[in-house]
């Protein structure tokens, strides 16, 4: 039992009046017994602060009054979301959900992605006659090209050749006019 | 007191005109205390949550019932208690309103995650804390993790001071016996 004029409790807590507290401070200066159980009040209090207050999960947040009546789903997903647990179990979830379906549907090849059989066999037969028309086009254009070039070749010899047989005429008539060509009838 | 550039009773006489922000500023001071209050009492952190978005949204339909500004906090306590206390009506409907007690397993306090202290001293603190009654460890939890007066606690558990403080002095008794023993050579 305490010996100070006041509940030493009451003065721990600061639950005294000015005065009041002033007494006591002077009756346990003086008083072992009442210094001891003011100790272990304060060593009580202290180790109860080992627990310390939790950070709410969850900000509450208060937008406008219509939406101040929160339905029984809303809260229920409130509360889902709330749980890091059940975050990180639904978060696995859907990776693996994503997974399966990624598996189940994948085919190999962009462009088939999705595709029946018979319209991949469609587009390929599709793809190969576009690449035959363009070999097709290329094959052609190249021989017109090289029909002309000879052509063009042909011509120039037949211009050459005919300018030959000019010059050689021209030298025949000079020669026939000097008269370094005697007919054997006139010998 | 920790000083405030806005006071609680400015913000809260702004709110009763429809300033649903300044409600926001006010829930953001008083929300992890609240959700902290109603996790040592129910031991449940879904429970906690969702009891404090109620008693938040409880507050602001009767923020206009409140008297006098100043008494907000143990008024918004009042509403806690009350929500927490007719959580576990509902849990425990077979037992009378006036004697239902929250179940007294499991606090649901962290213990040691961020603490400068032993984990040992935190386990048996919390120890400590499940073998006093709900009544006892509520009356713990609104003085010393709460800060409340006397008078405070007894508006918000509806009860005499003199009952306040006859639970709070046998719950202090017996968590000094654990917590503090006496050594034979004085305070241990």
């Amino acid at each position: 039992m305490s010996c100070s004029p006041f509940d030493l409790r009451d003065y721990y807590l600061k639950e005294l009046t000015d005065p009041q507290q002033r007494q006591v401070e002077s009756h346990v200066k003086d008083c072992p017994a009442c210094r001891e159980e003011l100790e272990r009040l304060r060593l009580t209090q202290a180790a109860l602060f080992s627990l310390r207050d939790e950070e709410i999960p969850q900000r509450i947040a208060f937008v406008s009054d219509p939406v101040f009546e929160p339905s029984g789903p809303r809260r229920w997903w409130t509360a889902f979301w709330g749980s890091p647990g059940r975050l990180g179990f639904a978060s696995a979830a859907m990776l693996s959900a994503a997974l399966l379906i990624s598996a189940a549907t994948r085919t190999f090849g962009p462009a088939s992605a999705g595709l029946s059989s018979t319209e991949v066999d469609h587009r390929i037969e599709r793809a190969i006659d576009a690449s035959e028309a363009r070999q097709t086009s290329k094959t052609t254009q190249l021989v017109h090209e090289l029909a002309q070039k000879a052509d063009t070749e042909h011509q120039l010899r037949l211009v050459a050749e005919s300018e030959a047989e000019y010059a050689r005429k021209q030298a025949y008539s000079a020669e026939l006019k000097s008269g370094e060509y005697v007919t054997p009838a006139s010998n | 007191m920790i000083f405030r550039a806005v006071e609680d009773a400015d913000l809260i006489r702004q709110a009763t005109r429809g300033g649903v922000e300044s409600y926001n500023l006010l829930v953001s001071r008083y929300e992890k205390r609240v959700y902290n209050y109603l996790l040592r009492i129910t031991g449940n952190r879904e429970d906690a949550m969702d009891l404090a978005q109620d008693v938040f949204l409880k507050a602001y339909q009767n923020l206009r019932k409140l008297d006098d500004p100043g008494r907000f906090a143990p008024w918004l306590y009042r509403i806690a208690h009350n929500e927490a206390y007719s959580l576990f009506r509902k849990r425990r409907p077979e037992v009378d309103g006036e004697t239902v007690e929250p179940e007294a397993t499991d606090m649901g306090i962290s213990v040691g995650a961020t603490s400068v202290f032993p984990i040992e001293l935190s386990l048996a603190v919390a120890s400590a804390l499940e073998r006093l009654s709900p009544d006892q460890r509520e009356a713990v939890v609104l003085k010393i993790y709460q800060g409340f007066k006397f008078e405070e606690m007894a508006e918000i558990l509806s009860c005499p001071v003199s009952t306040v403080k006859s639970r709070l002095y046998t719950a202090l008794e017996l968590l000094k016996a654990e917590l503090a023993p006496i050594s034979p050579r004085g305070v241990s």
